[in-house]
Parts: C-alpha cells; structure tokens; sequence
C-alpha cells in the first residue's frame, strides 16, 4: 500500500519528518523488554509446573504464529491485488457478484478444527499435571499452607509442630525445600487473593469459604519474586512476597532456627538515651527494593537471603531492650507475635524472626534500618489502607516519636 | 406498522389531540422539546450516538491518566485509591457507558432502516431505554461530585471486596445500583429490536435477505436478554447483602464468594460478544460495500455469528480457571472456548473471501473494517492462547490479558464502531468527511494502538499483574511501560482528530447526494439525512443486497412502489405515531427512585425511594392510558408538515 495514497497531501518531505521523528524516540529507550528475563518472568521456568505451562504457552504461540502469516498472507495479498487504482477503476463495471464457496468454507473449517486438536492435546495433559504432583512423588511431597490477608501472606508449616504452639509461622517469605514438590494449600481470611510466584507456577487463586490449592517445585535452590495476581483492594499492588528454595540440608537448619523463640540480646553497658538514629527520607511510593545488594556485593539474591540470617554486628543492647519494651507499650503485641517475647497477636504477621528476612511490609520493602524506620513511622502512605496504621475505617492513633522509631527499628532487626 | 393503524385514523388530515391535558402530546418538531419527548428511531440513534461518544472521552481521560502513573516505576500522579477508582471506572464507562450504547446507537438508527421499516416496534419503549440508560449513567458518575467517590471494585466488582464489612461507603452502592438501570434499558431496547426484527421486516424480506448488521443485532438483542437475568441476579443479591444484610456473600455467615464470579461471568463473558458482534456486523456491511461485491459465504457468516452467541453461554468459566475448579471442568471450559475460535475463524475467512476478486475502494471506512481484521486476528489468537487453561495460570489477570481484550475491544470493537460512523455519516447528515484528514485520523488512532497495546503482551508474559497502581524499577517492565503511555496519548490524539473531523463536517462538511458509497442496502435507498417516515414507500425486497438489486432492475421496482403508495394512500398516508412525555417521566421517577436507594444515607433512603417508585408508577400508567396514536404523513406534500 503506497503511503502516498493513504496520506495525500503531506508530501515527500512531510513523510520524511513523520518517519524521523518515530526514530527519533527510539535511542532514548532500552528495549529490553522483548527478552522477557525479569524477577517475575513467566518465560523461564524454574520448576516443572512452570515448564508444563510454559510448554503449553509455546504450542499455543508457534500454532497462532503459523496461521497468522498464512491468513496474514492471504489478507494482505488480497489487499493489494484487488485494489482499485484509479478513480476509473473504482467506476468501471462491479465485479461478478459472487456468493462464496463452499467447498472452500468447509476445507478452511476443517483446517482451524485440526489446529485447534494440536492445542487442546496438550492443553489436556497440562491440565491434568499442574493439578496435583505425578503419583511417584507422593511420598516426597511437602506441605505448605498459605493465606492471604490485605496485604501480605502467612505460611505456615503442619509439619513443622512447635511443642505447646502449633506449627511454624512466618510470613511474606516462604521458605521451600529444593527438588521436591511444595502442596500449598491456599487459604485467605478477608477478600480474594491470588498465590503466583510466575517462575515457579501459574497462579491459583486464595477464594474465602473454599479450600483450593497448588503445587510447585523448584528445581534448584533459589529466590523468586512473587506477588497477589487479584484485585484486593487499595495495596493490591504492593501485596508482595519472595519464595526462598533451600537445598534439603540448608533448609532443616532453617527450620530449626525458626522453630526457636525469638532471639534475646543480652543488656550491656550501652546506653539508649539520646539514641535517636538519623533514617532516610522517602517520598510517597517511593521504591523500596533496590537491588542495592546486587551491585554492592556481587552476590546472588540468595546469598544475600543467606547473609540476612545472620546477626549484626553494632548491635545496641540498650536500644534493643528499650524497643522491647515500647513494642509492647505501643500495643504492637496486639497484632503481632514475637515467640518467646511479650507478642501474642495473630491479624498481623509473625515478628519473631522478621530480622532475618530480606523484604518487610509484604515483600514491598528491603529489610533494612532505613526502610523498617519508614515502614513504622508512615505505615499509611507506604501501604494505603494497611491495618497497623487503620482498622476498619478508624486510625489506629499510634503516636511513635523518632526516637521510638530509632528502638523499634534496633528491637525488629535483631529478631533474627 | 400495520397493526397500530387504527381504523379511526383513516381519514386523511391528522387528528388533533383531544383528550385529557394530563395525556397532552408534545408535537415540538425541533428544541429542546422534540429531543426530549421524540419516539423517532433516528433522534434516539442520534442522542444514543451522543452520550455513547461523551462517555468514551471520559473514560478515554480516565485511561490517560492511568496509563500517565504507569509511564514510570513508582510513580506519584494519582493516589492508590484514586488509581483504583479510575481502572475500575474505565472498565464500567467503556463497556457499559461507551461500546454498548454506541453499538445500540446504530441497532437504533440503521437498522430499521435495512429493514424498510419507519420505526421500531415500540417507539415509546425505545425512548424508556434511552432515558433509562442516561440515568444509569448517572448513578454510576455521580460518585465524581460526592464525598465518598466513585467505585473502586474494580469492573467485575468480586464478591467479597464489594460487601460492606471492606467498602462501607456509598460507591458500591452507585454502582451497583447503575448497572441495574443500564440492565433494564438494554433489556428494554433489545426486546423492542427483536420483536421490530423478526416482525416490521419489509414484504420479500425473509430472514435469509436480512443484511448481516441487522442479523448480528438480532443475535446481540438475544444474549441480552438472556445473558443481562445473571447479573441482574447477582447485582441483587450484593445490594440485599449491602442494604438489608443478608448473606449472599457474606463469608463470616456462610456466603459463598465464588458464586458472584459464576453469575457475574454468565453475563459477562456474552456480554464481550455482545461488544463485539455489532462490529462484526458493520464490517460485514463495509467490506461489501467497499468491494463492490456480496459478501463471500453470507449463509455462513450468520450462522457463525448466531453460533458464537450461542457458544458465548457455555464458555463462562474461561475467566476463572485459576479459581481452582479442578481438572474436568477447566478441561471442559478450555474445549469449549476453543471451540468458539472456529466460527470466528469463518467470519474471518468470509471477509477476506468477499475481498477477493473485489474492486476494492480504499476510503476511510474501508481503511478502519481492514484495520478491524487484522486487529481482531491478533485479539482472536491471544485468545486462543488463554483458552490453553495451563497457560493461562500464568497469563490471567495479567498485562498480557490486557492486552489481549484491548485488541478485541479497541482493535474490534472501537475500529468497527468508528468505522460505521464514518459509514453512515453521509447517510445520517447528507455531508461527507474528508478522505484526507479520515485517513490520517486512522493511520495516528491505529499506531497508537499498536504502540500501547502491543508491548503490553510483553509486559504480561514477564509477570506484571493488572490493576496495579505501581510496580519497582528492577522488574524489567519500565520500557514497555513507558512505550505504552506514548502510545495511548498518540491513539488519544488520533481519537481527537477523529471526533475534530466529525464535528467539523456536520457543521461544514461538504454535502452529498444519496447513495454515496453506492450502497447494497436498503438504508441507502432514501435521501439523506433521511426523512422522519424513512421510506416513502415502502420497498419490496427481491434479494439480499435489496438496493443493489433495486438499482439494476429499476423498471420492476418503479411499478411495485406506485402499487405499494396507492395502499398507503388507501389507509390514509403514512402512520407515525405521537411523541410522548411519559418515557422520559417513568426513567426520571427510576433515576429519583435508584438514587433514594444507593446514594442517601440510612434513614433517608425510603421516602426518596418511594418517590420514585410513585413518579414512574404514574409515568407507567400515564404512559398506558395514553394510546399508541398517532398521525398521517403523506410523502408527496411532506412539507406542509414540517
């Protein structure tokens, strides 16, 4: 199709600029969105039930592909061959008045019928594997149970029974061992949620009243992004959370680290009084994982999960204590549990190890000083609507000056 | 027409009015007045045509403004709330407030026009459904200029999130409330479609004559009034949990959530092919139009269409494997769905058949029909990819479903739609648009879509979830993201240009004689804009493309139009009925009745309610007692009238 026919008028040049003002915005762009590689790529499959999907996607795209062009072909030909070309063209005689073909419309039925079979026969096996982990495996299946609340997710862990407490409960990070099928059963409390962690398998939603589940398996031990896939409410889009594959040895020590109570720093000499630590400034939406660690250190994000485990090392005893105390005094023990400590809440998530996870506030954050301070003192503008600033439609008045915001951050980092 | 002839009416001069002032007759032929109170199918058309195209600005700046947060990662310009107030607000205007009525703008105006008939069935009843749809309208907007703002439910608006106990506030309510009235007024309209198809057709129009736009009108009145009951149900069922308690929904007492999503997709997957089969229909009157040539395989084309309705009732589920159904039921879903891609495959394989071997006229509307194909191909085969029910756990509530529905909604829907007002437009105000600033229009509006849209898909296979008001730097989405907004301000550019142009040549266009696409139907037939009583006289169909038929066998027809005005003349010229208050009062008395219900406050609500309910329970009874009369036209004086 000639552009001069469709755009008469605007002149050789004026095509010229139109096309040079299209390439001019290109340089300004990475276009590395084609290679579909990030944290949260459905394209690379880490386990078998993302390779099953992906699988499927694949023959779904190459049988479209294929019949795009071929009918693509056609429609453009068509196009060009019988175009009029000339005002006397589009006045000359009709052309024969044909009525169509059948033999044709069957041929081309009969075809879309056939491609249609190539899909739906792996369709059908793909729905059936992802359902529920290959018999074979039954015996090395682990149990995972999952819930969503608005906006992050508890993980429990039925296998894991704590003497005089019940299971293992952590949250936003899930913990799982490498190369065996995970079942999570999914669960919510509030509204629906979606469990999808995209490198690890396709998403199952948390529906109230019903109990659904899903099974995944991470081949290698690794660290996934993962994130709720339905509408929730104000913070559905910062409802996140990280799934951390250990191999099977890395993740008993884990196990038996988090079935400990929460960690005690011993009271020293140092003094808490005028510890008021100076924390960054953000701005509203600010972005709160950085990746920071990667180009620091080099180090994997695994590792860096890895290294999180471990205390640090200028600690503040007194500031710690002193932020023991106001954890209980400014009622955080309301909602939140810290084993061991004065915590008993269960609406909020599990605390009793949070200094050992590499995200707070549901996956949104980095665990850090500098991000935890921004968490307490402005939990509304990080996370709309979130319970510890608001219940219901009432702020919860929560009065924390900075220096309380200094012992609080000391007291949660060191829940390792 | 016939039927409402009454003998009483045969004389020759119209009858004044003589009954009771309260059953007064407006006969206001231009103000205010006429607009208000007209039963005349082309004025509804027309108002239809007006609000639809003002509520597809709106919810085009919505989607600007959404498409504006996302342009970078954690982006400041709108507030989570009001992110989520916007995506849910231009998903119910662009569906319920733009497309639909839109689509009903042209079922109004061109339809009884193909049909050789001087109007619907139930003129009085098509005026209710308009008004009724403007109130609709309404409830839904008015949270804009309230306290509590507008719904933030999101389009499908999931049980539970709706229920009072996680939005306590009065948006819900407004919204739920609206979708009723947009339910009653599209259930209205297309059982007066129906009965005006199936019995005002001209003589010699058998079913398999009728032009395939007014056969998709048929099929889309149809799912209507089928598919709207589901959601009609379900809408009652969230307001009875929201007004009165109940526990339909309500988790902690028993209420099943899920059930919402059943009810809601049993309307709403029909609901899509109800979009898109007007469109369907319009680019099967443009493509044969353009090349000069029937359309290829006509039989099969309608008989696909009616097949993808039906189909478009069995395939609901589709939107919910990741509801976890277990195996057999998403099996039998993904079949079915796959199902519905082969008589839409045939509808595709028509179009280029009718091409071939055409002398195809490149104008603007052909331009948008072509822009049409190629788009819905895409959309049909990104659809084929969710149909995969493995596949789609990955893909749903994904960009890459974003993307995929905006190019059946946008690329279908939208192109056909502005495709047939391009059409048409001669037609309707005798003036044509300019093929220069038509072609550019098409050109900007389709790269724009292109440059939104399809990097979406990219965005979704890497994992972006949709209706997220923000997303971290480190994803891998922020090209694509950005992209995407420089496409939508150029498609919202294109879409200006487009409605600039418009406006322009209704004031100023250059005008035109009748038949100026040397059209194949029988809207082409009379002069333009076309008369109150449309035809004359009216025509005896001897073929499908009955104008086309008219044109080359002029002689026979000539003879049977002065046999056919010599009956005319013989019940007393041509019958048009009275315009009349009462449409307008009864939607008036719902609209004050649905705002006592949804948007006062507790304790306030019944009397506003009952209000209401008194308003259109007179304006219903005034409206019965009235009468259908109406009044003689005779086409060869018509002037004295006027």
């Amino acid at each position: 199709m000639r552009l001069s026919y469709l755009l008469p008028g605007l002149g050789r040049w004026g095509r010229a600029a139109l096309a040079l003002g299209g390439l001019a915005v290109l340089p300004g762009c990475d276009f590395n969105f084609w290679r579909m590689d990030g944290h949260q790529t459905t394209m690379v499959a880490a386990g078998p039930v993302a390779k099953a999907q992906l699988d499927v996607f694949y023959v779904t795209c190459w049988v479209t592909l294929v019949i795009f062009i071929l009918v693509g072909a056609v429609l453009a030909y068509a196009t060009f061959k019988f175009k009029a070309r000339s005002d006397a063209d589009e006045h000359a005689e009709p052309p024969e008045q044909s009525h169509g073909n059948p033999l044709i419309e069957l041929g081309l039925i009969g075809a879309s019928i056939f491609a249609l079979v190539l899909i739906a026969i792996p369709t059908l096996k793909g729905i059936w594997y992802t359902y529920e982990p290959p018999a074979e495996q039954k015996e090395n299946i682990y149990e995972v149970t999952a819930t969503g609340y608005q906006w992050w997710f508890k993980f429990e862990y039925p296998k894991e029974q704590i003497d005089g407490v019940g299971p293992l409960v952590t949250g936003n990070e899930l913990v799982i061992p490498a190369g065996r099928p995970v079942v999570i059963q999914l669960r919510t409390v509030d509204v629906i949620h979606s469990f999808w962690v995209p490198k690890l398998a396709g998403k199952v939603d948390m529906i109230p009243n019903r109990g659904n589940h899903l099974w995944l398996q991470a081949d290698e031990p690794g660290y996934f992004w993962g994130q709720c896939a339905e509408y929730c409410g104000d913070s559905h889009a910062v409802m996140r959370f990280r799934v951390i594959a250990l191999s099977e040895k890395d993740f008993a020590d884990w196990v038996a680290g988090q079935k400990q109570t929460a960690r005690t720093v011993a009271a020293q000499t140092a003094s808490a009084e005028g510890a008021k630590v100076q924390f960054a400034s953000f701005k509203r939406n600010e972005y709160g994982y950085t990746d920071k660690w990667a180009a620091d250190a080099q180090v994997s994000p695994l590792d860096n999960w890895k290294q999180q485990q471990f205390p640090a090392k200028d600690e503040n005893p007194a500031l710690i204590a002193q932020g023991r105390k106001l954890f209980n005094e400014k009622t955080c023990t309301g909602c939140h549990t810290v084993r061991g400590h004065e915590g008993i809440g269960i609406t909020g998530p599990d605390l009793t190890h949070i200094g050992a996870r590499t995200t707070i506030a549901g996956g949104l954050l980095e665990n850090n000083h500098d991000q935890m301070a921004r968490w307490l003192a402005h939990p509304d503008v990080v996370k709309p609507g979130n319970k510890m600033y608001v219940t219901g439609y009432v702020p919860n008045n929560i009065k924390l000056t900075d220096a309380d915001v200094s012992a609080l951050v000391a007291y949660l980092e060191s829940l390792k | 027409m016939d039927a409402s002839v009454k003998s009483h009416f045969t004389g020759h001069e119209a009858p004044a009015p003589t009954k009771a002032s309260v059953f007064w007759r407006p006969t206001a032929k231009t103000g205010l007045m006429s607009w208000l109170t007209t039963v005349d199918h082309k004025k509804i058309g027309f108002l239809y045509g007006i609000f639809a195209l003002f509520f597809f600005l709106v919810g085009g700046i919505e989607a600007l403004l959404i498409r504006l947060q996302l342009a970078l990662p954690n982006n400041d310009v709108l507030t989570a709330q009001q992110y989520n107030t916007m995506f849910t607000m231009h998903g119910t205007t662009m569906i319920f407030l733009a497309v639909m009525p839109l689509s009903a703008a042209f079922f109004n105006y061109i339809m009884p026009l193909q049909i050789g008939a001087r109007d619907v069935a139930f003129p009085r009843l098509n005026a209710f459904s308009l008004w009724t749809f403007v109130a609709g309208a309404i409830i839904i907007n008015l949270g804009w200029f309230m306290q509590d703002g507008p719904p933030d439910g999101s389009w499908v608006g999931y049980a539970p999130l709706t229920s009072k106990t996680f939005n306590p506030d009065h948006s819900i309510d407004m919204w739920v409330m609206g979708l009723q009235l947009l339910g009653v007024a599209s259930i209205a309209a297309s059982l007066n479609f129906i009965v005006t198809i199936i019995n005002l057709r001209a003589p010699g129009m058998t079913m398999m004559r009728v032009p395939v736009f007014t056969w998709m009108t048929l099929v889309t009145a149809f799912l209507i009034v089928l598919s709207f009951p589901a959601i009609t149900i379900a809408l009652v069922e969230v307001m009875m949990d929201r007004l009165f308690g109940t526990n339909f929904f309500e988790v902690s007492n028993g209420g099943m959530p899920v059930l919402w999503q059943h009810l809601f997709w049993v309307f709403g997957h029909p609901e899509v092919y109800i979009l898109i089969l007007p469109a369907m229909g319009i680019v099967s009157e443009i493509l044969p139009t353009f090349a000069r040539k029937p359309l290829f395989g006509y039989p099969i084309v309608v008989f696909s269409g009616a097949c993808i309705g039906f189909l478009g009732f069995a395939v609901w589920s589709h939107h919910m494997f990741t509801t976890g159904m277990g195996t057999v039921a998403t099996a039998a879903f993904s079949l079915a769905t796959m199902a519905i891609a082969v008589p839409t495959g045939v509808k595709i394989f028509n179009w280029i058949g009718t091409l071939w071997g055409g002398h195809l006229m490149m104008r603007t509307p052909m331009m948008f029909a072509l822009g049409f194909v190629w788009m819905f191909m895409m959309g049909g085969f990104s659809g084929v990819m969710h149909a995969a029910a493995p596949a789609d756990a990955q893909q749903q509530d994904s960009y890459f479903v974003i993307a995929h529905f905006h190019y059946v909604l946008i690329g279908g829907s939208i192109f056909a739609l502005l495709a047939g007002l391009h059409y048409w437009f001669p037609l309707m105000f005798g003036r044509k648009v300019s093929e220069f600033w038509g072609k550019l229009s098409f050109w900007v509006i389709f790269a724009g879509f292109n440059i939104t849209f399809f990097p979406m898909h990219f965005l979704g296979l890497n994992g972006m979830p949709r209706r997220t008001f923000t997303y971290d730097a480190n994803l891998g989405w922020n090209t694509a993201n950005f992209i995407a907004t420089i496409g939508a301000f150029i498609l919202g550019l294109g879409i200006l240009i487009y409605f600039i142009v418009m406006t322009y040549t209704y004031f100023k266009g250059e005008k035109v004689k009748k038949d100026y696409w040397d059209g194949r139907t029988l809207e082409w037939s009379i002069p333009n804009p076309p008369p109150e009583y449309n035809f004359a006289v009216t025509p005896t169909v001897h073929a499908r493309d009955a104008w086309w038929y008219e044109k080359h066998h002029q002689e026979e027809v000539a003879k049977e139009k002065a046999e056919h005005a010599k009956e005319d003349a013989a019940h007393g010229g041509i019958h048009m009925p009275f315009q009349s208050v009462y449409p307008l009062v009864t939607s008036i008395g719902i609209l004050i009745g649905a705002i006592g219900v949804s948007v006062i406050d507790h304790g306030h609500k019944l009397p506003v309610a009952l209000t209401g309910a008194a308003i259109m329970l007179a304006g219903i009874y005034l409206w019965a007692m009235e009468g259908n009369e109406g009044y003689h036209i005779h086409a060869d004086e018509e002037d004295s009238h006027k």
